[in-house]
Formats: structure tokens, sequence, C-alpha cells
């Protein structure tokens, strides 16, 4: 009898901490698991990637009236053409200063922004075009398709190129602000000299 | 006479083999060598704007050639193609007009030779192309019919095991039945149904009884539930609102392995926010058009994609009619009561992105890698070294207390408090 009772006590034992084990740390990875007062934890002040029901087509990020230029924006009236280019290789000149900083951030911004295609060096050899992407021009040896050499790009030229993009080249309004594109354009001017 | 003709043979025979050499040399060079074109295809820099099967920043060659025969034409809009534009000419008008304007560049250095070389391989590869595809025809449609059992068939055969385990189950009954009025031909059927029944509600009550009665079996069953339970509670107390490992199905099945590990692209290409701001940002759909505009095209998740933009890969048009937000699954959700800013940590404290996040250029699918919790938070910035070197706001700070150390008066205008947004916020 008591050897019978053991054998059930052990099996009643093992029974509820195989459950409590199962119970507890059976985890679905596609769900965030319990919330407590949600009401806390979801965003009330909305992040610009999230969804928002004051607005008609539900988005947070609204895009600015047509028209209008943001506070401490810098406007660039060079239309997306041939001329446009041409217009601004003439016209326009960097606002920065050739400072040691500013070229060390545009090499920062070069290598994050740019060098997926362009490669670190500039000479059209970046990871991306190794998987396939179509290449761009050597800035110091190649031939630009809007005509002249790669190495001979006016500071409006290229601000113009990276504003509104070019063939293959998307535009990279929207992540560099002007400032930063200034930057870019110095160190651009570096890669044309290797 | 017998050995004139055999020598004239021979050498009617090595003419003629000459001529067929001749005219077949004759012909390949008036087609071009479709060899020398693919290495001219690729070294004078023709795939940067086009591609033979598709439209990207030019027209899809294999296509536009196989139609356009004219091949001094073709030569001569290669040589130069704004002369042709500029001269009125009706199909050189019409293709510059067609691809938004943009201008080809000249190639005046390839010769005549040359642009028949890349036109034969041109032609001959969307030959090739479209044989392929012809072969691959048929072969998908087998492979579309060779899906597997349809959900009929699976539901009939379910259906079938079904009905053949009632039939067993219903054959033992009546077997059971059969040897027990068989065993016990003195009782009749239904008393021996009723006494059955009632024994095993007496031995039921009786196990029940009998464990009752032993109080320290008892005891052992509520200890080992309270421990189950409470370990349970603590657990799960412990865990609410913790999401760290979920890792929910996105609506396009971006692969970060790929585009951070392989490719190596930095994080902030898309995440560009992370420099600047205290949201590190979803990427908007046109980060991801500057590289799928033109690699890609045919895929299924990156036609996501298009879709939301309301974009046309076959006139490169967009409708902002048809676009509509993709809606990504958070994941990181740290609580409306706490403050995080990306551009303090990344810019800043110059912390790289994987120490919170984890080694995200491995992973398939983003999963949450921190608990995000706030002993989660306190623990780094416990543990963490300041890096003060070239940091204004502590440079100045050390200043002020190498000045406190001198013993010189320190005013609140020295630490920040003339500062516009302490009183004008």
């Amino acid at each position: 009898m008591l050897a019978m009772n053991k054998f059930r006590i052990l099996g009643i034992a093992v029974v509820t901490i195989a459950a409590s084990i199962v119970t507890t740390s059976c985890n679905d990875k596609r769900s965030t698991g319990w919330e407590y007062a949600p009401n806390m934890y979801e965003k009330i002040a909305f992040d610009p990637d999230q969804k928002n029901p004051n607005f008609k087509d539900g988005k947070t990020a609204q895009l600015p009236p047509a028209g209008t230029t943001p506070v401490g924006f810098t406007r660039f009236d060079y239309p997306k053409t041939t001329e446009g280019y041409n217009q601004a290789s003439i016209e326009v000149k960097s606002i920065l200063f050739n400072t040691s900083k500013n070229i060390e951030d545009g090499k920062a911004l070069f290598m994050t922004f740019c060098s997926p295609c362009h490669g670190k060096t500039g000479q059209g050899d970046g990871t991306v075009v190794a998987h396939g992407f179509p290449a761009p021009p050597s800035y110091s040896k190649g031939q630009s398709s809007r005509g002249g050499a790669m190495k001979d790009l006016t500071d409006g030229k290229i601000y113009h190129t990276i504003t509104y993009g070019l063939n293959a080249m998307g535009s990279y309004a929207s992540q560099l602000s002007p400032e930063e594109r200034w930057k870019v354009v110095m160190y651009v001017h570096h890669l044309q000299t290797l | 006479m017998r050995s004139i003709s055999l020598i004239f043979k021979q050498f009617s025979r090595s003419v003629l083999l000459l001529a067929c050499f001749t005219v077949w040399g004759i012909s390949a060079k008036a087609q071009g060598d479709a060899a020398k074109g693919e290495a001219t295809f690729k070294s004078a820099g023709c795939t940067g704007c086009h591609k033979i099967d598709t439209r990207m920043t030019g027209p899809a060659l294999g296509p536009t050639l196989a139609s356009e025969t004219d091949d001094k034409w073709i030569a001569s809009w290669v040589h130069d193609s704004q002369a042709l534009v500029k001269a009125g000419d009706k199909k050189a008008v019409k293709i510059f007009t067609d691809f938004g304007q943009s201008v080809m560049p000249s190639f005046p250095s390839l010769s005549d030779g040359d642009v028949a070389d890349i036109v034969a391989y041109v032609r001959a590869d969307w030959k090739k192309i479209q044989d392929d595809k012809a072969k691959a025809a048929p072969a998908g449609g087998a492979v579309a019919e060779d899906k597997g059992p349809s959900d009929l068939v699976v539901y009939a055969l379910i259906g079938v095991i079904v009905i053949a385990l009632i039939i067993i189950l219903v054959l033992n009954r009546v077997t059971a039945t059969l040897e027990r009025l068989l065993g016990s031909k003195r009782l009749l059927p239904e008393e021996a149904v009723v006494a059955e029944g009632a024994a095993v509600e007496a031995d039921k009550y009786a196990l029940v009884k009998r464990i009752l009665k032993n109080k320290k079996l008892v005891f052992f069953i509520i200890f080992c539930g309270t421990i189950a339970m409470g370990s349970w509670t603590w657990v799960a107390l412990w865990n609410t609102n913790v999401h760290q490992g979920y890792q929910p199905v996105q609506p396009i099945k971006f692969p970060h392995d790929l585009h951070a590990g392989v490719m190596q692209i930095q994080c902030q290409y898309c995440h560009s926010g992370a420099f600047k701001s205290k949201n590190a940002s979803i990427p908007s759909l046109n980060v991801c058009m500057n590289c799928h505009k033109v690699v890609k095209t045919e895929s299924p998740e990156i036609h996501k994609i298009y879709d939301a933009l309301g974009y046309d890969p076959a006139t490169q048009k967009y409708d902002s009619l048809k676009a509509r937000p993709i809606q990504w699954i958070r994941i990181h959700n740290l609580p409306d009561f706490a403050y995080f800013n990306h551009s303090q940590h990344v810019k800043v404290g110059g912390i790289k992105c994987q120490q919170c996040h984890g080694p995200v250029e491995t992973m398939k699918e983003v999963y949450q890698y921190s608990p995000l919790t706030m002993k989660w938070c306190i623990q780094c910035h416990k543990r963490t070294d300041i890096n003060m070197k070239g940091n204004a706001y502590y440079e100045n700070m050390i200043a002020v207390h190498d000045l406190i150390k001198k013993g010189v008066k320190v005013t609140p205008a020295q630490l920040g408090g003339i500062e516009c947004g302490k009183c004008h916020y």
C-alpha cells in the first residue's frame, strides 16, 4: 500500500511540474504576450510612421502643402531637366566652407548613402553593384551620361544629381538635407581627384 | 585519266570548302559577332541604362531591336542620338519623349562594326530568352498540375477513415455484447448492464474516498498546486508587457540578412532618422525604389511595393490615386510614458545599432532582441563609459568642475542657466 502511494505521489508531482512548465514556457513568437494597462503602452503622441485617423489618408507623415517652404529649408529651384542641370552648374556654388570637419562628415554620409553603389573610393564598384545593380561611372575615370568627364563635374551638377537622381540613381532629397548634400558634394570632389 | 579526275575532285572539294568558309565569314561579318558584341555591351557602359528583357532608364533592347531592323539608323542613334532628335527624325523624337527626355550619351568611339556586334548579341540573347520562356511555359503548366492531391481528395480520405473507425467501434461493441451474452447465460442482458454500471460508480467513489482519507497525499497535492500556480504567476507577471522575442509576420518579406548582411548596406541608409531624430523611422517606399526600380523587378514581394506606390513597371509611371501606405507591424514599442531618442544614442553616444537591436544583419525576419525593460535601460546607463571628448556639454562641465576645485565661484550662467529654452520653452 505504502509503495503504491509513493508511486502515485511521485507521478502526480511529475505531472504538475510538467504542466506548469508547459503553461509558462510555451511562448508564441508571433504574439506580444500578455499586456497590462495597454493604454499606457500604446502611443497617443503620434510617431511619423504611425497610423493616424485624423488625416484623410490615415498617415501621420504628411507632405507639406504645395508651394510652402519649411522653416530653415534651403530651396533649390532648378528643374529636373538637362537645362536645369546646366543652369545649376553655372549658378550654384557650395554654401559650406572646405573644413576638415565638413569633409569628415561628408565622408561618413557618403559611406552610408552613396558607397553601396558608387563604392568606397567612388569607382562604381559598391557591394550592391556586385549583386547585379548597374554600375555607375567612376568619379575619377568615367564619363558622365550628360557629357563630359566625371572628374569635371561641378558643385551645381553634383548637387542637382543628388537632389533629383539620374538614370538608375534615385533622388536622395528625402534622405539627405541640403546641408548634408553639400557635405557629400565636398567629399565627391575629393574622390574625383583619385 | 583516273588520277586526273581524282586530282580534280580533291581540288574542287578544297575550292568548295574555301568558298563555303568565305561565304560564312562574310555573312557572319555582316550580321555582327554576338560574342564580341556581348563584351562591348558590358564594357562600353550600355548596362548602366539598358536591359535586354525589361525597361530601365532606356528601352528594353530585346523587343526594341527585334522590331527595329534598320541597322544603319541604330548605328547613327548610338553615335549621336541628340543629332537625330534635333534633326526631327520621327522615330528618334518618339523615343526621346517616351523615355522622359533622358538623353542617351553619344558613343562616337563605337564603330559601325561594334554597333552591329552589339545588335547581334542583343537579338541572339532576346531570342534565347524567348525560347527559354517558351520551353518553361509547358513545364510550368505541368508543375501547376502536379501540386499534389486537391482539398476534395484529402477531405474524402479523412471522411473514409472516420467512417472506418466508427464501423470498427460499432463492430467491437457488438462482439463485446455477444461475448457477454455467451459468458453469462443466466443473467438477462439488461440486468447485466445495470449491475455493471452500478459497480463502476461505486468503484469511482471508493477511489476518491480512499484518496481523500490519505491526508499526507492531499497535503502534497495542494502543496504542488500552490508551487505550480505560484511559479506560473511569477513568470507571467515578469513577462507582462515584455515583448522580447516578438517576431510578427510583416506585410513584405524584407530580408535584413541580405540587405544589411550580404550587401553591407548601413542601417541608416534606410533608417536615416536614427542620425537626426527621436525616431529611427521606417523608410518611405521611395528609398526602396532607389534600387528596386532596376533590380529584382520580377519578384512578387517587390511588386507589393509597386502596388503600394501605384507604380507601373512597364511604363515607369506613378499613379498617386492608387497609392496606399504599407502597414508594417511595429516590433519595438517603448511605452508612451518613456522618452527615448535615437539620435542621442547613435550620434552623441556613438552606440552601434546592434547593441540594442541584436544581430539584425543575420536576421531573415526581425525579432525583438532586447527586453526593452526599465531594468535593461538602467543597467546600460550604469555601466557605460561616457566619451566626453569633443562633446561641448561635457567639456564645459569638466571646465566648471575644475573651477570649483580651484575655489572659484560658479554661477548658473556657466552651467547653461541663461540658455533661452530654460525660460522660454
